[in-house]
């Protein structure tokens, strides 16, 4: 009897056909997971070692500090508010007080690191960010807090230039002032 | 041996051996070798009794956990992972041994609304039939701790009182998905026993004996190659043979793709849903124990038992004979443990009517016809004899 096409293929094979074709399909299925089996593994072992990211892997941000302006324009281009600074300015050098990046609200979108006039912003390679406290993930991206040597040194060098200045500024003021006094006496 | 009167001399003849008058096995003369004379009968059975209890005990738990390392690995390894890795040091090896003393120390819960007396027995039952199907297991020469001589209906008898177990454990949980668990295990173990027996009735033909001793015995020719399965003559009968009893045994042990009464998809863990602790162990020890037992049956009526590839040279040094010989006969249950697994971690779960078909409509007729062709093959070869 002819078997009605409209069937699916595995309704219309005959009794014979099913047992080949079970014998067949589990001898090529464990045929692919007997190569599996000797395959290198592709899971590594994590704390150990890691697998590396990608170029363009968005992990947790890190800061160029010396670059950076306290300018505020990644701030406001996140669309999360994550990030929150403060610095105090001491002529051209910065006093760093703040710059705390929220990881319980970021969600990686880079949109911080375009606007950077500085292009000091950066996303990371890190990405574990496992914690028993959620204060922790409020992190700091700060290499150091306050002044450093250097900015004192320049402060200092950068106030005395400019005390030199005011001073040369006064005497030229005084010597002028001087010469006006002689000139109408 | 007398091809068409072997199975009519075989099954009259155990009861009137049983029957004999208390004839002790090797292990009570074993004992009476070392004990006063006084001790009697009674005292030296149950003393073998216990002493047999304790080392299949011992075995049963080492080779349950050895298997579930074995199966973590394997099926890290199929799915490109690693498995256990950090436990004891080289891959995990220790991990099963963590995994028993974590099972050991949690709580043991018994449910308010289970049948107690149901609940508690059933793991007992059915770790003991696992256990007590180990019996009848020739492991090398004088290894053996009763040679029954229905061997092989003992097994197959014994292991199906598993059943009873985990339909009392299905039904003690007081659990849906427990009882439709229990369901499908005495659904599917009731259409596979006959496929099972069938399959087995080849190489009992071949051999002319239920006995597991003499099957292992017949194969040691050809320098101990002499396997049912490598004989070129019955080659025909003897690999669908085998083929049949490996997927009936996959659905006698509840093992994928027949692992439908403890489906974890679908019934959260089946009929022991409601286990935990040192019972919840049980029925993890019973699974490989049961695994491992047919693997060794299979070992013996196909694969030439202890035997293996001049093996027999050691036959002069009787200690190294004997470890070589269990060895071997280890070796090769393991290795079939391990296409279990291998089968498991390749198929996916059948339904339940796929099951069915599979046993009643495909299994079942298969094995009948080996069973004939291996009769008049058994016949052919009688009359080419003589
Ligand atoms: S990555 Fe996106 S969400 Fe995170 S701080 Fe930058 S702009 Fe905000
Ligand atoms: S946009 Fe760049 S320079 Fe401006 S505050 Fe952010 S990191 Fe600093």
């Amino acid at each position: 009897m002819a078997t009605p096409t409209s069937l699916p293929e595995t309704a219309r094979r005959s009794y014979w056909g099913n047992v080949w074709s079970t014998i067949k399909s589990t001898a090529v299925g464990m045929g692919i997971t007997f190569r599996y089996l000797w395959s290198k593994p592709f899971t590594v072992q994590y704390p150990d070692e890691k697998l590396t990211t990608d170029e363009r892997y968005r992990g947790i941000h890190y800061l160029e500090q010396d670059l950076c302006i306290c300018c505020n324009a990644c701030a406001k281009a996140c669309p999360i508010d994550c990030i929150e600074m403060e610095a105090t300015r001491h002529g051209k050098e910065l006093e760093w007080h703040q710059f705390d990046l929220d990881y319980q609200k970021c969600m990686f979108c880079e949109l911080c690191v375009y606007p950077c006039p500085k292009d000091c912003i950066h996303m990371g390679k890190e990405y574990a960010l496992v914690t028993e406290d959620r204060g922790t993930l409020n992190m700091d991206l700060l290499t150091w807090q306050g002044l450093t040597e250097e900015q004192k040194v320049r402060i200092a060098e950068a106030e005395a230039k400019k005390a030199a200045k005011k001073a040369a500024k006064e005497a030229a003021a005084k010597k002028k002032a001087e010469q006006e006094n002689r000139e109408e006496a | 041996m007398k091809p068409l009167t072997i199975i009519a001399s075989a099954l009259p003849e155990a009861p009137v051996s049983e029957a004999a008058a208390p004839q002790g096995n090797g292990l009570t003369e074993m004992l009476a070798g070392w004990l006063p004379e006084s001790v009697p009968f009674w005292g030296l059975t149950l003393m073998a009794s216990g002493l047999a209890f304790g080392v299949i005990m011992a075995f049963v738990s080492v080779v349950a956990m050895f298997s579930t390392w074995l199966e973590r690995k394997v099926a890290g390894h199929i799915q490109i992972r690693l498995g256990p890795m950090r436990v004891g040091g080289w891959h995990g090896w220790a991990q099963a041994i963590a995994d028993g003393v974590k099972l050991l120390i949690k709580e043991d819960i018994i449910l308010a609304s289970a049948d107690r007396p149901l609940f508690k027995l059933a793991p007992a039952l059915v770790l003991g039939t696992a256990i007590s199907t180990f019996v009848v297991l020739p492991f090398a020469p004088g290894v053996m701790i009763a040679d029954v001589h229905l061997g092989i209906f003992f097994v197959i008898a014994i292991s199906s009182v598993t059943t009873i177990g985990v339909i009392m454990a299905g039904w003690g949980s007081n659990n849906k998905w427990s009882v439709y668990g229990a369901m499908r295990e005495a659904a599917q173990v009731a259409s596979y026993e006959i496929p099972l027996g069938l399959s087995l009735m080849p190489p009992v033909i071949y051999y002319g004996s239920f006995s597991l001793l003499e099957a292992t015995q017949a194969q040691s020719g050809w320098f101990g190659m002499h396997w049912y399965i490598l004989d070129p003559s019955v080659m025909l009968v003897s690999v669908p043979s085998f083929v049949l009893f490996f997927v009936a045994t996959l659905a006698e042990t509840k093992r994928a793709p027949f692992d439908l009464p403890e489906s974890e998809s679908e019934l959260v863990a089946g009929f022991h849903t409601e286990y935990s602790g040192i019972r919840f162990s049980f029925f993890f020890m019973e699974e490989y124990a049961a695994m491992f037992v047919m693997s060794a049956i299979a070992t013996v009526l196909w694969f030439g038992g202890w035997n293996f590839l001049g093996l027999a040279a050691l036959e002069g040094i009787p200690v190294l004979y004997t470890t070589a010989c269990m060895l071997v006969f280890i070796v090769k249950s393991m290795l079939l443990v391990f296409v279990m697994m291998w089968v498991r971690w390749t198929l996916p779960r059948l339904r339940i009517d796929q099951v069915m078909i599979l046993g009643y409509k495909y299994l079942t007729p298969l094995c009948l016809i080996v069973v004939f062709a291996a009769s008049l093959l058994e016949y052919l070869r009688f009359v080419l004899s003589n």
